[in-house]
């Protein structure tokens, strides 16, 4: 499981990166570049970049998202910006506006 | 809210920038920045934090350089490596923690103020409490020495297993803080510094 986990309350205004996975419930503003997954679950809020191995949103998310493998929009999920990942997926339920680059 | 998780940065995470919340956090990693919390914060072995810390207590047993204000206690444990003032009510330095800063056990608020004016750039407060705080006497015995004042340690919330409260507040227990104390920089200090 994830090695970073940042709880529902924590607010963080700056940048997170490292080589690990990286669990967000909480609020994220600036960037976020890590090597391996992250997940946004439901409840939290992104606004920054975010750059990992999979991207999974379940929360609100506002900015570009770069997934190296795959960027998954939960059912509950809210996205604004621009995705870029060979796989995307986009389930129903799930709200997105940006554009999309699959050239991996 | 309360958190179905406590916070962690995990040992390969790297945080640069402002912390805040409401619940525990646990550092295993690096945080360059701020840290704001309203409950306890843990910088575990192996963790590097260069921040300013307002949290209500503090344990430490990593690498923490920057300057901390505790509503309730801070606690630095045998392989802590501390270089900052340090603020709160209870302070406890454990045997083979290296220190190196001021100790102010008094009044917590004015420290706070002076930090928190620090930080926006404004010089140190104008208020009587902050002045006080600033003027040497108030808790010039301990810095010469290198003794903690006795009422430090009012036998603070101790697991079980560790050694008991008063041998914290003895001077021969900690002879390495004795000498850290008002004295220059210690080698892994300058180290860390340098590194950065």
């Amino acid at each position: 499981m994830a090695n970073t986990v940042i709880g529902s309350s924590i607010v963080i205004d700056g940048e997170v990166s490292g080589e690990e996975a990286l669990t967000i419930l909480g609020t994220v503003k600036g960037k976020v570049a890590m090597a391996q997954n992250v997940v946004i679950e439901s409840g939290a809020t992104v606004e920054a970049d975010v750059e990992g191995q999979t991207v999974t949103v379940s929360g609100r998310l506002t900015g570009n998202v770069n997934a190296r493998e795959k960027l998954e929009l939960r059912p509950e999920s809210k996205m604004v910006g621009n995705a870029k990942a060979p796989r995307i997926v986009v389930a129903d339920g799930a709200s997105f506006k940006g554009n999309v680059d699959m050239d991996a | 809210m309360a958190a179905d998780k406590e916070t962690i940065i995990g040992v390969e995470t790297r945080i640069s920038g402002e912390i805040r919340g409401d619940e525990d956090l646990v550092i295993k990693g690096r945080v360059d920045g701020k840290i704001h919390l309203s409950q306890a914060l843990t910088v575990e072995k192996g963790a590097i934090v260069q921040a300013d810390v307002d949290v209500r207590t503090l344990v430490v047993s990593g690498t923490l350089v920057g300057n901390v204000v505790a509503s309730e206690s801070v606690r630095l444990l045998p392989s802590a490596r501390v270089v900052g003032d340090l603020a709160a009510p209870r302070v406890a330095l454990e045997s083979g923690a290296a220190y190196r800063g001021r100790v102010d056990m008094g009044d917590v608020e004015a420290a706070r103020a002076a930090v928190a004016s620090r930080a926006v750039g404004k010089p140190v407060a104008t208020s009587a409490e902050a002045r006080d705080r600033s003027a040497p006497p108030r808790m010039a015995p301990a810095p010469k020495t290198g003794v903690i004042a006795p009422r430090a340690i009012p036998a603070a919330p101790r697991a079980p297993t560790e050694r008991p409260a008063g041998a914290i507040a003895s001077p021969p227990a900690f002879p390495r803080v004795a000498g850290v104390v008002g004295g220059s920089a210690p080698a892994w200090a300058k180290k860390k510094v340098r590194r950065r």
